[in-house]
């Protein structure tokens, strides 16, 4: 097998790799400081505001009615969870196969899990309405003697979504550490101090490398099967009803594939705004386009299987609330929405096969979005068209979101940037020891 | 007072360690800014007890989350529908679950205690262990051991050796 190039301009030298990666962290400049303002303020109006609203006056401000008891709070809640799958997973997986192209890029993408994982989190503090009351979903006993119901869907979801957010925190904060030590040696005064504390002291000596690696393992063998579960979980939200176009059992599989295949393209984008805003030209490269581009194929041909599939079990069925709720969903009112996922995650991703495309990461870019585009109204079409169709007449409704439910979702995406671009001061986005791990090694028969 | 000396090379570093063991000199460290599984072998780091730790918490966690799903349907009794009260097959998610989250925790909890970390107070250090170099150092060696152990050091090739060097 041919070896390809890690590095399209060449290995750096060590000493490279921490001045590159410390670079990023320390030197601001105020456009930095502007696009944190703007997305700070665009959360503020388009999330906090609104929300705020809806906590004043009820949730009736949504567009969630009688027969449409679930609306974009939800599908916006399960694009999320969607987007963070790929960050943690893909990073694992790629750990435990000891693939090497990933070193450079799993930092960000781990972090893309967390802050997609908190937006979803807020989504269902959102959608809830009475917000002070969301402990009651906790297993922790309170003056009214209520414990959760453990066979409620419901219940599965907070513990496999608390389960992942602490899991994926754990996992990139571990891998941080001694990239923390890095950043506490280039340091000085409170910066110091901070990383210090960030760092516990890390030395790199043999014994804390050998137990970092153990335990990282560890980490990556737990979030697999973890990672996985969450959106199967997600997925019984839906399916474990008896709503006819929810009550699929192909749905597990769906919502993992689609969770694995937005957030990879999820990936393709933060990369290319490292790579564009960063400077990390050097260390993000054709390499990690390309194998991401091949990725994105083969999620996007199982995607569009599954689609066929949930298609012809609903008509094969012979069911005609099933046939019904298939008619309102090809042919309906949001039957463009449909079709333009169809178009944006079945046949877009297609122009990938060639390279030219596939090495380009301005297509790249493009294609990335719209496939993110495709799956946030894959998720509003698989709330949106079956709650308002259920299996008698008089239950047919219709929902359409309200401005509030528009201005969140513009907000929460404003909410993810703003975390994001908190990170990229805070954590090295690149992780320092594993890129110098790809690096020739400073060993004597390498040297001479 | 430590003793602490830079290496350019792998190989020097980890032969420097071994020496440094062999001539029966205590608490010895090895850094380098990359993990050094050659290292690992030379100094005897066999398998680490971390996995112990992500055993007993993934078991204890599996059993917890059971309990506590078959507690709480047992103190507020829900019939719903003629299911069972203690319903295996949705238990069995939250006990997937709470398996993990405890196995997870626990392997953190393992990390620190056996990388014995946080670590606060001062420690021989050198800020090249975290860019391009190998370090060697003593902590705190005898009066007898410090001729010896400058002379192992040097022997096996350093490019400097402090006496007392940074510390962290």
């Amino acid at each position: 097998m041919v070896m390809k190039k890690l590095f399209d301009h060449g290995e750096p030298s060590y000493e490279q790799v921490n001045q590159d990666v410390i670079k990023s962290l320390i030197e601001t400049g105020p456009k930095y400081w502007m696009l944190l303002a703007t997305t700070v303020g665009i959360t503020v109006v388009c999330f906090i505001v609104p929300w705020m609203y809806q906590i004043h006056m009820g949730v009736g401000v949504a567009g969630m009615n009688r027969n449409a008891v679930w609306g974009t709070y939800l599908s916006n809640f399960i694009f999320w969870i969607g987007l963070s799958h790929s960050g943690t997973l893909l990073s694992a997986v790629l750990h435990i196969t000891q693939s090497d192209w990933r070193k450079s890029i799993y930092r960000s993408a781990e972090a893309m899990t967390l802050f997609s994982l908190m937006v979803a989190a807020t989504f269902v503090m959102v959608h809830v309405g009475r917000l002070w009351f969301i402990h009651w979903s906790f297993p922790i006993p309170n003056p009214m003697g209520l414990w959760p119901n453990f066979r409620s869907p419901i219940m599965f979801d907070v513990m496999a979504i608390t389960t992942y957010l602490t899991a994926s925190s754990i996992f990139i904060y571990m891998g941080s550490v001694p990239d923390f030590a890095a950043v506490r040696d280039y340091s000085s005064g409170l910066r110091r101090r901070i990383y210090t504390v960030l760092s516990f002291g890390w030395r790199g000596t043999s014994k804390e490398w050998h137990t970092l690696g153990w335990a990282y393992t560890f980490f990556a063998v737990l979030v697999i099967p973890l990672a996985v579960s969450v959106h199967s979980i997600v997925s019984w939200d839906f399916a474990l009803s008896t709503v006819p176009g929810l009550h699929q059992t192909i749905f597990a599989p769906y919502f993992v594939c689609g969770a694995i295949y937005s957030g990879t393209a999820g990936i393709v984008t933060v990369m290319y705004c490292l790579r564009r805003f960063l400077g990390f030209e050097r260390y993000i490269g054709k390499i990690h386009v390309d194998y991401l581009g091949k990725l994105l194929i083969a999620l996007s041909m199982i995607w569009t299987y599954i689609n066929i599939m949930e298609l012809f079990t609903g008509w094969y069925s012979g069911s005609s609330a099933e046939i019904e709720f298939l008619k309102f969903r090809l042919f309906g009112f949001y039957a463009p929405m449909y079709w333009e996922m169809i178009l944006f995650c079945a046949f877009v991703p297609l122009l990938m096969l060639f390279k030219s495309v596939r090495l380009n990461w301005n297509r790249m870019l493009v294609i990335s979005i719209l496939i993110n585009i495709g799956m946030l109204s894959e998720r509003f079409i698989i709330v949106s068209t079956s709650l308002p169709r259920k299996l008698l007449p008089d239950s047919y409704g219709f929902y359409f979101p309200s401005p509030a439910e528009i201005s969140i979702t513009v907000g929460s995406f404003a909410m993810f940037a703003t975390l994001f671009l908190i990170f990229i001061k805070v954590f090295p986005a690149v992780s320092i020891y594993e890129v110098k791990e790809t690096l020739n090694p400073l060993r004597r028969a390498e040297k001479t | 007072m430590d003793i602490t000396g830079t290496f350019q090379y792998e190989e020097d570093a980890i032969s420097a360690a071994q020496g440094l063991h062999a001539a029966g000199i205590k608490n010895v460290s090895l850094m380098s800014p990359i993990p050094m599984h050659a290292a690992e072998k030379a100094l005897g780091l066999g398998k680490s007890n971390v996995r112990k730790f992500t055993l007993i918490g993934a078991i204890l966690g599996g059993l917890g989350g059971f309990s506590m799903c078959v507690a709480t349907a047992l103190v507020f009794i829900m019939p719903t529908g003629g299911r069972a009260i203690i319903a295996l097959p949705p238990y069995l998610l939250i006990t997937y679950e709470t398996t993990i989250l405890i196995g997870v925790l626990s392997t953190l909890a393992g990390f620190f205690l056996v990388a014995k970390l946080p670590a606060w107070k001062n420690r021989p250090y050198r800020v090249e262990a975290n860019v391009n170099r190998f370090v060697v150092a003593v902590e705190s060696p005898s009066s007898n051991e410090v001729k010896k152990a400058e002379q192992i050091i040097r022997g096996a090739g350093a490019l400097g050796i402090e006496q007392t060097g940074d510390t962290l």
